[in-house]
């Protein structure tokens, strides 16, 4: 297994990451949110999202230059909610939709992709011209259509869970990317077909899955691991538009967008600090994303 | 040069440093060049020795991360260049300092026609333009051979062959009629044919002119064909200067000596010598040695080498040398002592000449000589062509390209053919039908009496263990993520059967086998030289021990002080395991020397069989006699006049009718070479020819063309 | 050239197909009865939901139902709205399309030359300061989610601002809420216009100029660079005529795929501002479940996306004079 080899770039990947200063700033932001995920529930004052028993409408207690954190830190919104809590609670369902749905993606966006470039033939002329058409389609686009319909359909079957919607926007993201990690995939797979030691490993006989898995894969690992930060950002993106043109989480979920769309319009003038802290969470978190995601595609690059 | 005149360039002590990281790495050391009016030095080296960077540093134009370091001398025409503004240098670069750059096709910009580019520096050299401008480069397309002056000019680069690409370059660079040209190998990457082709323009471009040319290139042959004085460059010091009679025929350096001996020689074989090789890596150049840089690889090592740097010697007759010993290089230049290990092999028994030559029409085995190991018939590649509308509305089905068409072929256990052929005559593509990475369209294959099928997918393990491959480009062929041990120990389970312990001891004889210390084992490639690489390739594909071995230009990606050390452990392979090679090159003296039976072959077909020493010797078939007069000989005194081919190949879908070589022959005879297919011709033992004049004329009239004369190292 | 062009038009012919496929049965094949979904969900009556399906033709086989969709659709019979009582749906679509038509506009005329003036000062000097600071620009506060900055320039620009001494002007130029009347006019429509296409411009922005930057890095990296360095001409001359001729070649593409980013950023983007456009209108008909405007919306936009395509693509094989290899 050419685990060893593959480990060891890891480690130098983690290294290049961090010593650059932009992309340092980037991962370590999104470790600082993943940590937020992970013990969201532990971390917040107020565990429980919808607890209305405060205060409606103050404003946050904050203070920076003194480093004191108060009662409220991020205030109350009009329902008398702690905002601090809820940004902290909401960047679980963000990691979770965003992360699994760019896992399961890349994980069978890539199995399907070294599928059809290694096979070649009718199967991946036919493959690869129904993902560039389905690539035509906006995602965001197609997100909503999916999942507005999917949403209706509950309605009918009545026996669904109330988290579905969250698993809805999830599965709409893996089959949205599925196919922009396929293509991905399919021209590495392409062109490290060309290389010999693939040859060298046919004219030994070795069989397709062997080829594939044990030959290609670990040359295309870089390129995917590039494709994927890049989808976990716009997945990020993506769920946080979808929670903030309704068709995300559903109220009372401490969704970052759906906080953003709740507080808006008329109750900015009331509770500005309701919309502010979760758009900044958003913002926030995007850039780290997109810094890290930068970084990675440079030190790939560079090591190639 | 005549010592009253101010030399062209003057370069003295120059250093030239990258930076990498936050480090400044001296890639070039202590530098000096006199270069005088007329004069063409060349300037030899490996790669990564540093000729690139000096090259870009004369024209004054480094890259951002690059730098001269202070206390260096660079003056043209008494005009120091290192003083100078960009301003300035863009006035010099304009009109007095050209440079040709390597890659042709690369050097042109693809969205510009080439006319337009060309009439750009005629504008910037002296502001010509227009019809005037127009005609003088239509003069210049004329002197520098291209055909058609007036369409080349209206066409984007890449609709122009390489040939054609880097005459073009050379025109640009010459237009301007400069004081100074940089070639920076301009022939790299040509087929020998062409470089010819080149080689002749540049010497009467630059005889005409007064033009002082520094040449940079790893070829020693072209060196000795076209320079006067040659500067040997070595982990970006000079190791060497001499004119260049003087270097061949007494090298002072022992690397010179390496590099001038491991190149095999027209002629050679590896049943008469093994190749003098120097063992070693060039030195890494952030841990560069206190002392020689070339210690660690000099058969004359003694302590003063590792502890004290050489300095650049002044010796009479105008030479310089780095070297502490170099008054021990002269004695060894007898041939009976051998610096770098090669040795002449004497032997009885299985010599050449006394083993039957195959031959085409195959007389089975039996006949005393070894067991026929393969024989190919007919073998047919064709590749279809995707219809054009036109042909597609009129159900036309287009002509497919032809890459082999129709090729027979018979090779004998322990014995190796050596296929050769300009690129595009479609040996690469046999190659990869042979051994069933590509389905064949036509024709037999037998393999030890088998038939053996088309694909590898369906094949036997059996026929697969008997049949491997070691492919041309080293980086390519181990993967990057598996370990050397990994790489070996796979066929040796696979296709052995061997038991996971079994395995592991072969794996390390294997490599001993291949000259690799054990240590090499838990290595990955990236950790390897180029020369490493290779024989981590061949122990892998000895590891299955096969009856054949296909070769593809095993050693053209490397260094020739690396590539004899490959072709010796070839041949010590090959005389161990008795294997069969089919050697595939486009360098006939390296297929010369590993070859028992040559097969020569263009546009899919082959043209000329034989056995390796007859094919040095006349009759030749026309194409075989151009390839070979086109080999530059690294030996100064051997010139011979060569025929040169035009570099226009014909596609292989639209072939020429008849004889497919008459559309460049230099000895078509008339119309029936355009109408009848040329029949196979017999000559002495077993040389067969496939051309319409007879054997016997064709001896006549190119008996000045012999190449195999007795090699001096095994006299 | 006429064989890439072949095989543009089979792509372009063979996406469609695909597309209308997916779009017309996602909508059907899902579980579910698209007719109640229509008629109002479970409170709906079963004549209801049996007159539904029998206007919509829905009791016929699936394929005959497809082909009879996409005819209908070609030959511009989009069928009824639903949702806005009865409307024709092509009219409906048009109207707001063309006011997308105009946002879009102004949003690609404020960032295509700015994005690629900025791709190719960045480009120009890779990893130097202009260099860290455009990029950090475009990674950072331009790549933010289309609703964050747009509800930025309304809450702070608009608002804010906008209440200080230059009240008047301002807020008559760059008015908070962009809900104009659908049947505006441009020249009416303008004001509400520049706020939310700036918002899309941001987007687009990071997205330009990044593949500019990289195109002109590749390019600056070509041997024949130094070709024409060593020509001894000025090196303005050098990227003018020779770099930036091949790096902004493939940025026709880039500009070409960046009308489908567009049209995802507007969609947010005229929800956030209220604006009258087919983004909106999406959003409307996907929570008033009327199926057949949603998939017309869809395959509209479908079609302005591929005929965006196809014309880059053909105007890049236009200009291009290696397209014959490929």
């Amino acid at each position: 297994m050419p685990s060893s080899q593959i480990s060891r770039s890891l480690v130098n990947l983690i290294g290049t990451l961090l010593r650059q200063p932009q992309s340092a700033v980037g991962t370590i932001l999104v470790i600082f949110f993943f940590l937020l995920a992970l013990f969201g529930a532990q971390l917040a004052p107020y565990p429980n999202p919808n607890d209305q028993s405060h205060d409606v409408r103050q404003s946050p207690t904050l203070d920076l230059a003194k480093l004191q954190l108060g009662e409220h830190p991020f205030g109350t919104d009009r329902l008398g909610r702690d905002v601090y809590s809820r940004v902290i609670l909401g960047a679980s369902s963000i990691f979770r939709i965003a992360g699994l749905g760019t896992l399961v993606s890349v994980v069978l966006g890539s199995a399907l992709g070294l599928f059809m470039g290694y096979q070649g033939g009718w199967v991946d002329e036919i493959l690869g011209r129904v993902i560039d058409a389905t690539l035509a389609i906006p995602a965001l686009l197609l997100a909503l259509v999916l999942v507005g319909i999917i949403r209706n359909l509950e309605f009918e079957a009545g026996s669904w869970q109330a988290g579905l919607a969250d698993n809805v926007v999830l599965l709409v993201i893996a089959v949205l990317y599925i196919p922009i990690v396929a293509r991905v995939a399919r021209s590495t797979t392409l062109d490290i077909k060309t290389r010999e030691f693939v040859a060298a490993a046919e004219i030994r006989g070795e069989s397709q899955a062997y080829i594939i898995f044990c030959e290609i894969l670990p040359s295309v690992i870089p390129s995917l691991v590039v494709e994927a930060s890049l989808r976990f950002s716009y997945a990020i993106f993506l769920v946080a538009s979808l929670g903030f043109l309704g068709f995300g989480a559903r109220p009372p979920s401490p969704d970052w967008g759906l906080m953003v769309n709740e507080n808006r319009g008329g109750f900015y003038q009331l509770t500005p600090w309701a919309l502010e802290f979760p758009a900044l969470a958003i913002a926030l978190l995007v850039i780290a994303v997109n810094l890290m995601s930068d970084g990675i595609r440079r030190a790939v690059q560079k090591g190639e | 040069m005549s010592a009253s005149d101010r030399p062209l360039l003057d370069v003295e002590g120059l250093t030239i440093s990258y930076r990498v990281g936050k480090c400044w790495i001296p890639a070039v050391r202590d530098f000096r060049l006199q270069l005088g009016a007329g004069e063409i030095i060349g300037l030899v080296g490996e790669s990564g020795c540093g000729k690139s960077t000096v090259a870009l540093a004369l024209m004054h134009y480094l890259a951002s991360n690059g730098r001269v370091e202070s206390g260096g001398k660079l003056h043209f025409a008494g005009e120091d260049l290192l003083a100078k503004s960009n301003a300035d240098m863009r006035r010099l670069w304009a009109k007095r300092i050209k440079f040709v750059p390597q890659n042709a096709s690369a050097a042109l910009n693809p969205s510009i026609k080439i006319g337009k580019q060309v009439m750009e520096v005629l504008k910037a050299s002296d502001g010509i333009e227009g019809k005037a401008g127009y005609d003088a480069m239509i003069e210049m397309f004329h002197h520098v051979n291209l055909v058609d002056p007036e369409r080349v000019a209206e066409r984007y680069p890449h609709e122009l062959s390489g040939g054609m690409q880097q005459r073009v370059t050379i025109a640009m660079a010459l237009i301007s009629n400069p004081e100074l040209l940089i070639m920076d190998e301009p022939t790299t990457g040509l087929d020998v044919t062409t470089e010819a082709v080149i080689l002749e323009l540049v010497r009467d471009l630059i005889a005409q002119r007064d033009t002082g040319v520094i040449y940079i290139t790893h070829n020693l042959g072209v060196v000795a064909q076209l320079c006067q004085r040659v500067l040997v460059l070595y982990a970006g010091e000079i190791m060497e200067e001499a004119e260049v009679h003087d270097l061949f025929e007494q090298p002072h350096h022992p690397y010179t000596l390496g590099l001038i001996r491991s190149v095999p020689k027209p002629g050679e074989s590896k049943h008469d010598l093994r190749l003098q090789s120097i063992s070693g890596n060039p030195p890494s150049l952030t841990r560069l040695p206190g002392g020689c840089v070339f210690a660690e690889r000099c058969p004359l090592v003694v302590d003063i080498c590792r502890s004290d740097k050489p300095p650049l010697e002044s010796l009479p007759g105008e030479r310089l040398v780095r070297c502490h010993r170099w008054e021990d290089v002269t004695p060894t230049l007898n041939p009976s002592r051998h610096l770098y290990g090669g040795h002449p092999i004497k032997r009885e028994g299985l010599h050449p000449n006394n083993t039957p030559l195959p031959s085409l029409r195959g007389k089975g085995p039996g006949d005393g000589g070894p067991a026929t190991l393969m024989h190919v018939t007919d073998l047919q590649k064709h590749f279809p062509v995707a219809p054009t509308v036109r042909e597609a509305l009129r159900r036309i089905k287009p002509t497919p390209i032809r890459a082999v068409d129709g090729v027979d072929l018979q090779l004998r256990a322990g014995q190796t053919l050596g296929l050769v052929g300009e690129s595009g005559s479609g040996k690469t593509t046999l190659a990869r039908v042979i051994i069933g990475l590509q389905e064949r369209s036509g024709g037999t294959l037998e393999l030890l009496g088998m038939d053996v099928r088309n694909s590898v997918r369906e094949r036997s393990e059996d026929v697969l263990s008997k049949l491997q491959m070691v492919f041309q480009n080293p980086q390519n062929s181990l993967n990057p993520y598996l370990s050397v041990w990994q790489a070996i120990v796979r066929p040796l389970i696979k296709l052995r059967g061997l038991t996971p312990a079994e395995a592991e001891a072969e794996t390390l004889r294997l490599l001993e086998r291949v000259n690799l210390r054990a240590e090499y084992a838990e290595r990955y490639p990236d950790e390897l030289s180029g020369g490493e690489k290779q024989r981590v390739a061949i122990a892998r594909a000895f590891a299955s021990e096969p009856d054949l071995i296909i070769c593809d230009e095993p050693v053209s990606a490397l260094d020739v002080s690396v590539q004899a050390a490959v072709l010796n452990l070839l041949a010590q392979l090959q005389e161990e395991h008795d294997s069969a090679y089919l050697f595939i090159s486009h360098n006939l003296s390296v297929v010369g020397y590993l070859a028992d039976t040559i097969a020569v072959m263009y546009l899919g077909q082959l043209f000329e069989v034989g056995e390796a020493r007859e094919l040095f010797q006349p009759p030749y078939h026309p194409y075989t006699e151009a390839l070979v007069s086109a080999i530059p000989v690294a030996d100064p005194k051997q010139s011979t006049e060569r025929i040169l081919l035009s570099d226009n190949l014909p596609s292989a879908q639209n072939l020429p009718s008849g004889c497919r070589f008459h559309t460049r022959c230099p000895r078509k005879i008339g119309e029936i070479c355009e109408t009848d297919a040329p029949p196979w011709r017999e000559g002495e033992a077993g040389h067969l020819i496939r051309c319409h004049i007879p054997l016997e004329e064709l001896e006549d009239s190119q008996a000045g063309l012999v190449l195999a004369g007795g090699s001096e190292g095994a006299t | 050239m006429i064989h890439f062009l072949r095989r543009r038009f089979l792509f372009f012919f063979f996406t469609y197909l695909i597309s209308s496929l997916a779009i017309f049965f996602l909508l059907r094949v899902l579980p579910g009865d698209p007719a109640r979904v229509i008629a109002g969900g479970r409170e709906a009556t079963e004549e209801q939901v049996a007159e539904i399906r029998e206007k919509l033709g829905l009791n016929a086989a699936l394929p005959e139902q497809y082909l009879t969709w996409l005819g209908d659709f070609i030959g511009g019979d989009w069928g009824e709205t639903i949702a806005f009582r009865g409307a024709d749906n092509r009219d409906l679509i048009l109207e707001r399309a063309r006011n997308s038509a105009r946002l879009a506009l102004v949003a690609l005329l404020l960032s295509v030359p700015v994005s690629l003036v900025l791709g190719v000062i960045a480009g120009l000097s890779e990893n130097k300061l202009p260099d860290v600071i455009i990029s950090l620009l475009t990674l950072s506060v331009v790549s933010l989610p289309e609703f964050v900055t747009g509800l930025f320039l309304i809450n702070i620009v608009a608002l804010r601002w906008g209440r200080g001494a230059l009240a008047e002007s301002l807020g008559w130029w760059f008015p908070a809420s962009s809900a104009v009347p659908a049947t505006a006019s441009f020249g009416e429509m303008l004001p509400a216009l520049w706020l939310p296409a700036f918002a899309a411009t941001l987007v687009m922005l990071a997205y330009i100029s990044r593949l500019t930057r990289a195109g002109v890095i590749e390019e600056l990296k070509r041997d024949y660079v130094r070709t024409a360095a060593l020509k001894g001409i000025a090196w303005r001359t050098v990227v003018w005529r020779h770099v930036l001729r091949n790096a902004l070649l493939p940025t026709i593409t880039v500009i070409a795929i960046s009308i489908s980013w567009l049209v995802s950023g507007m969609v947010v983007i005229e929800f956030v501002f209220g604006f009258p456009g087919l983004g909106s209108l999406l959003i409307a008909a996907i929570e008033r479940r009327d199926l057949l405007l949603v998939q017309a919306i869809v395959m509209v936009t479908v079609t302005i996306i591929l005929f965006s395509n196809l014309f880059a693509d053909m105007a890049y094989a236009l200009l291009n004079p290696r397209v014959e290899l490929s």
